[in-house]
This record gives C-alpha cells, sequence and structure tokens, in this order.
C-alpha cells in the first residue's frame, strides 16, 4: 500500500487536498488514488474527493461550500480540482445525473431577476449600486457557462445532445435580450446611465459569448474532419506506393525462390499481410465463410510447405462458425499436411446450396484405404456435414492426380445446421 | 513449338524484368523491353511481337487518371499491331486490377508470383490464340456474370450472361483445374474448352453488363 501511494502520479492533484481540506498529513498514504467516478453528479470532484480522504460525500460538499463563502476559495479549490483530477480509470463515457447546464440557466436567471429587482430599490441611495451591477455581471457569466457546458460537456452526451444545447442556448439568450432590453428602458438608465449602459453592453457580450461555443465546437469538427482526409490521403499514396515497390519485390522474391520454399511462403504470407492493409476496407470485417477460409489458407501457408488459392463466388451468407467452416477446415489441413503444393478452395453461395470444393495435387488416396481408427476424415469432413444436413464427399482429382473433397450445404437446412 | 515466340517484355522495375527474361525457356526469345508506357508503346510497334507481356501498373506520362498504364498501352498500340496479343502480368490477382486491362483487349493475365514454366505456358497459349484465365479471374467472371443467382444466357450470342456450359467451364478452373482437366471432366476436348474460355473473354471484354461496368466505374478503372 506504501508504494501504491508513491505511484499516485497527479501529485499536483492530492497535495492541495491534504493541505486545504487540512487533512492529517499520513491519511494520503493509505488512501485511494484521488480520481474522480464515471457515474457523477456534475464533476466527480466531490464524490472522489470523499473516497480519497474516506469522509462522507456531504461533508465534503458542504465544506465546499462554506470555504466558497470565504471569499470563493472553495469554489477555487472545486476548479482547481475539476481539471486536474483523472477519470476513474474505465472505458465507459462519463454520465452526470444533474443537469448542470439548466441549473446554470436557472442561477442565471435568478440573479438577474435579482439585479432586476434590487436595481429598483437603490435608487434612491448609491450604496446598492455596485450590488446590483454585481448580479447582472454574474448572471451574464453564469447563462455564458451555461452555453459553454451544454457545448463541450452535455453534447457528447447521449441522453442530453444538440437538442437539449438549442434548448439552453434559445433560454440563455432570452434572458440575456430581455436583461439588456430591461435595462435600457428602465428608470436605472435615467439615473445611472454609464453602469447601466455598461451591464446592458455586458449582457449583449453575453449573447454574442453563447454562441462562441458552437463556433469553436464546429472549428474542431472541421479541423478533425480535415485532419482525417490528410490522413485518408496520405494513407492512399503510401499504399500506392508499396504497391509499385514492396509488392513487386515480394512476388518476385516467391518467382525466384520456388513456390514452396521458405522463403517464397514467409514473402507469401508477408505480401498477403500488406495487402490487407493496403486495401483494408474492399473485405468486408465480419468473418463468413469466404474470409474464413481465406484466413486459414493464408495461416496454412505459413505452417506447411503449400500455396492456398481460395476463390469466392457469391454472397457468402454461411458463417464462419458452421460445421460447414469447419469441416472445409479440416478439408484444407489434410491438404496441407498430405498433400502439399498447390491446394485450390473454390467457395461458391448460390440460393440453393453452399458448395465447397477443396482440391490439391498430392499423391492422393482412396477413403477405402483409410484405416477405420483414422477419424480425420471420416469423422470430421463427412461425419460432420452428415450430422449438419448437408453432404461430404472425398475422390481423388480427374486423372487420378491429388484429392478433392467437396462439401455441399442445402440451403433449407442451412438455418439448422449452423446452429449446431 | 517449331518457331520462338517473339515477346516484349513491358514493367517499370529491371530487375523483374531480368528475372523474367531469365526464367523464360527456349521456346521464346524476347526480343524487347520497355518501362513506362511511352517507350512501350514504340518497342511494340517496332518490333511488332507476338506475344506483350504487359505490366497492369506502368508509369506514363498522360496516361488518364481512370486507367492503368498497362490498359492504355494496349489501347495505344494495338492498332498498329494487330497481329500481337497482350498478356497481362499483374503483381496482384485482384479481378479489379486485371479486368480493366483485359476490357482493354488483354488476351489474360497471370500473377508475378507465377513460376517461369507457367508464364511460359501462358505465353504459348495466348500465342496460339487462346485465352489465360486464372482462378481468381474465373471465380469474378462467375459472379459478375450472375452465375450464383441461376442467370444463364438463352442464346448463344448473348453477351452479359454466360451459357451453362460456360459457367461449367469457368467453375472448373475456378476450382484450379487445368484446362486439360476442365476437358477430362467434361468429356469434351481441350481444344472445346479453349473455345469457351475465348468465348468468355471475348464477353468479359464486350459485354455492357451493369455489374462490370457499374463495378468497373466505381473504381475509376474503364
Amino acid at each position: 500500500m506504501e508504494s501504491r501511494a508513491e505511484q499516485v502520479t497527479d501529485a499536483a492533484a492530492s497535495e492541495p487536498v491534504d493541505s486545504a481540506a487540512s487533512a492529517p498529513a499520513g491519511s494520503a498514504a493509505s488512501a485511494p488514488r484521488l480520481t474522480r467516478p464515471r457515474a457523477c453528479v456534475a464533476t466527480g470532484v466531490a464524490a472522489g474527493l470523499a473516497a480519497h480522504l474516506g469522509w462522507p460525500v456531504w461533508i465534503v460538499r458542504s465544506a465546499f461550500v462554506v470555504t466558497s463563502l470565504a471569499s470563493g476559495a472553495g469554489l477555487l479549490l472545486y476548479l482547481w480540482l475539476w481539471v486536474f483530477t483523472p477519470w476513474a480509470p474505465g472505458e465507459e463515457r462519463p454520465t452526470r445525473r444533474a443537469p448542470v447546464a439548466w441549473l446554470l440557466v436557472v442561477a442565471s436567471g435568478v440573479s438577474l431577476v435579482v439585479a432586476w429587482a434590487t436595481s429598483g430599490r437603490v435608487v434612491e441611495g448609491r450604496d446598492g449600486l455596485e450590488w446590483w451591477l454585481l448580479a447582472v455581471f454574474a448572471g451574464v457569466g453564469l447563462a455564458v457557462s451555461a452555453g459553454a457546458w451544454a457545448t463541450f460537456i452535455d453534447r457528447p452526451d447521449p441522453d442530453r445532445g444538440p437538442r437539449q444545447e438549442l434548448a439552453i442556448r434559445i433560454v440563455a439568450t432570452a434572458l440575456l435580450a430581455i436583461t439588456a432590453l430591461a435595462l435600457v428602458f428602465g428608470p436605472n438608465a435615467y439615473w445611472y446611465p454609464v453602469p447601466t449602459f455598461v451591464a446592458a453592453l455586458a449582457a449583449v457580450l453575453g449573447i454574442a459569448l453563447v454562441y462562441v461555443p458552437t463556433l469553436i465546437a464546429s472549428w474542431r469538427d472541421l479541423a478533425a474532419e480535415r485532419t482525417k482526409r490528410i490522413r485518408e490521403e496520405q494513407r492512399s499514396e503510401i499504399a500506392a506506393h508499396l504497391h509499385d515497390s514492396v509488392l513487386q519485390t515480394l512476388a518476385l522474391i516467391q518467382n525466384r525462390a520456388g513456390a514452396t520454399s521458405e522463403v517464397a511462403r514467409i514473402a507469401r504470407a508477408q505480401e498477403r499481410e500488406l495487402r490487407d492493409w493496403l486495401f483494408a476496407g474492399d473485405t468486408p470485417a465480419d468473418s463468413d465463410l469466404g474470409t474464413d477460409l481465406r484466413d486459414f489458407g493464408a495461416a496454412l501457408e505459413i505452417d506447411y510447405a503449400v500455396t492456398v488459392d481460395v476463390v469466392v463466388v457469391g454472397e457468402s451468407r454461411e458463417r464462419a462458425s458452421g460445421e460447414m467452416a469447419a469441416a472445409a477446415r479440416e478439408a484444407m489441413l489434410n491438404a496441407a499436411r498430405h498433400a502439399g503444393g498447390e491446394v485450390s478452395v473454390y467457395v461458391e453461395s448460390t440460393p440453393e446450396a453452399v458448395e465447397v470444393f477443396v482440391r490439391d495435387r498430392g499423391p492422393g488416396f482412396a477413403l477405402a484405404d483409410v484405416p477405420r481408427d483414422r477419424l480425420g476424415v471420416r469423422e470430421s469432413i463427412i461425419g460432420r456435414m452428415r450430422r449438419a444436413g448437408g453432404s461430404g464427399e472425398v475422390r481423388p482429382g480427374v486423372g487420378g492426380v491429388g484429392t478433392e473433397v467437396r462439401l455441399r450445404f442445402p440451403a433449407a437446412e442451412r438455418l439448422e445446421g449452423n446452429r449446431g | 513449338m517449331a518457331e520462338r515466340v517473339r515477346v516484349v517484355i513491358v514493367d517499370d522495375h529491371s530487375i523483374f524484368r531480368s528475372g523474367l527474361k531469365a526464367d523464360l525457356d527456349d521456346t521464346i526469345e524476347v526480343v524487347g523491353e520497355a518501362h513506362d508506357v511511352e517507350s512501350a508503346v514504340a518497342v511494340v510497334t517496332d518490333a511488332s511481337p507476338d506475344v506483350v507481356l504487359l505490366d497492369v501498373h506502368l508509369p506514363g506520362v498522360a496516361v488518364p487518371a481512370a486507367t492503368s498504364g498497362g490498359a492504355e498501352v494496349i489501347r495505344r498500340a494495338a492498332a498498329s499491331v494487330p497481329s500481337t496479343r497482350f498478356l497481362a502480368l499483374s503483381v496482384s490477382d485482384k479481378a479489379e486490377d486485371v479486368v480493366g486491362v483485359i476490357r482493354a483487349g488483354a488476351r489474360g493475365y497471370i500473377t508475378k508470383g507465377s513460376s517461369g514454366a507457367d508464364v511460359t505456358r501462358a505465353v504459348h497459349a495466348v500465342a496460339d490464340g487462346d485465352a489465360v484465365f486464372s482462378p481468381k479471374l474465373a471465380g469474378f467472371v462467375l459472379d459478375a456474370f450472375g452465375a450464383p443467382v441461376g442467370e444463364t444466357a438463352s442464346a448463344s450470342d448473348e453477351l452479359d450472361r454466360l451459357s451453362a456450359r460456360e459457367q461449367e467451364v469457368m467453375r472448373l478452373i475456378a476450382r484450379g483445374y487445368a484446362y486439360k482437366e476442365v476437358a477430362a471432366e467434361l468429356f469434351i476436348s481441350t481444344k472445346t474448352v479453349e473455345t469457351h474460355v475465348s468465348a468468355v473473354l471475348r464477353k468479359l471484354q464486350l459485354s455492357s453488363r451493369h455489374e462490370l461496368t457499374a463495378w468497373a466505374n466505381a473504381r475509376r478503372l474503364l
């Protein structure tokens, strides 16, 4: 535990906590790391600090409120902690229970109303003057921060999003506009022209500031968009270059090294990997039968002296997890292990059936010659297909060269078979 | 092979050209080499070879962005050397790399990973007027002409679909069968297989089938 406390990287955040909240100096040593929980009320500062200090949350909250009364020290500390405390480790997006943007709007409204109400009363004496001015400024500031909060913090939140952002902005604008008009046409404009003018100007400026976050947000989006486009352009440039240089060289290596040599196999595997990277997006990412067998073929080429050519025809609806795929993989493995050389795999999906052909040019074998205890072909290919409702057949290749495995899976039973 | 086949090799990588030259056997005579579109057109029209081994991705000045260098060479040179046949060489066996050059007039394609013996065989086949189809290209043709969903040509001159026999031949080629094996499997002569393959190649070049052109347009090949 001692060592864990030393690992606290955010020393800047944990240090002032101890001193400001006047906790015993040793408590940090055994305390959990200061982080903000991802499911929080507003910012997670109070909850995180409470967990860190081992205090009830309400004490921390009231401490913040009380110290805030001392010329805003608690508020400053709160903001400081908010900026520097990291989120608790995790993947999920932080959620906030409190509708902070609306609270800010309400607070703004309250302080503007207070300003309006007090301004009438202090007409007589000059004492109250700066109080209503202060209230106007506070109202403007709160409205602006409501807009900023809605844009920067609430927008990515699926529960709130751009709709709420718009509503907040409209309400804040309305508040500030009414304030400005009330100031200009109110009695204070006559008694205190300069301060009233300043306050009205602040309200109008506030309206502008309410909209600044949207501009910043869209500018950010634009920048992100541009970065993405540039990255994409660069990528296709690199792809074109690699295509003209490295792929050619890899082809040449395969060519010169002989089809089944170790070097050629490595070059071929490398070529395949590079090609997958270059043309990512051309092939569907989810694993259907064709993609799966292609990947399996690529893996076989690394392990065995074999080149696997996979041709896929038709829209494949067959899943890679099905019995068909398992049987086809077994057939390919057999071909790679016992025949080697060139193996051709052909997958065709028609509305009636899915068919897979695996053909090799090895020594070949007759099923009848395979000892009964060898389960490979009989069980994992033919038996498996039959149990799943399809059919499997192993026969010598044309002209007695090699072996061909044929798998067929009719469309009617496909649903059932896939479940198994 | 009584007489040697005269061949021009077009590829922008000199190391690949020399490697290929060393790999081809005695029945093939390399009469010229070129490294970009312009030199290729010049060498081909000058030497008038039997077969041009043509790289699909070829640099060149003033090649339209929508086409590949290989296809451009065929387009520019084919008219002046009508007896010359083009065999595309591609580093990738992706159909889209190849269909553009086939539709420009190539008689087939092989990947650069093929052995010297394979290339030699393909050159002879093309020189004899046959088409060279790889399993991948056969698979693509089946897909593009709607064979898996049961589209079959009813008339022999229909360009947008394959006949039942052509589909059978393409399926076997896609399964890795050589022409000879296809012939044995279907109980027809090798010559008949070659006729079918040539017919399919012609359809591939001439068809205005929607999938083919839409697909090629999407990748700006034509």
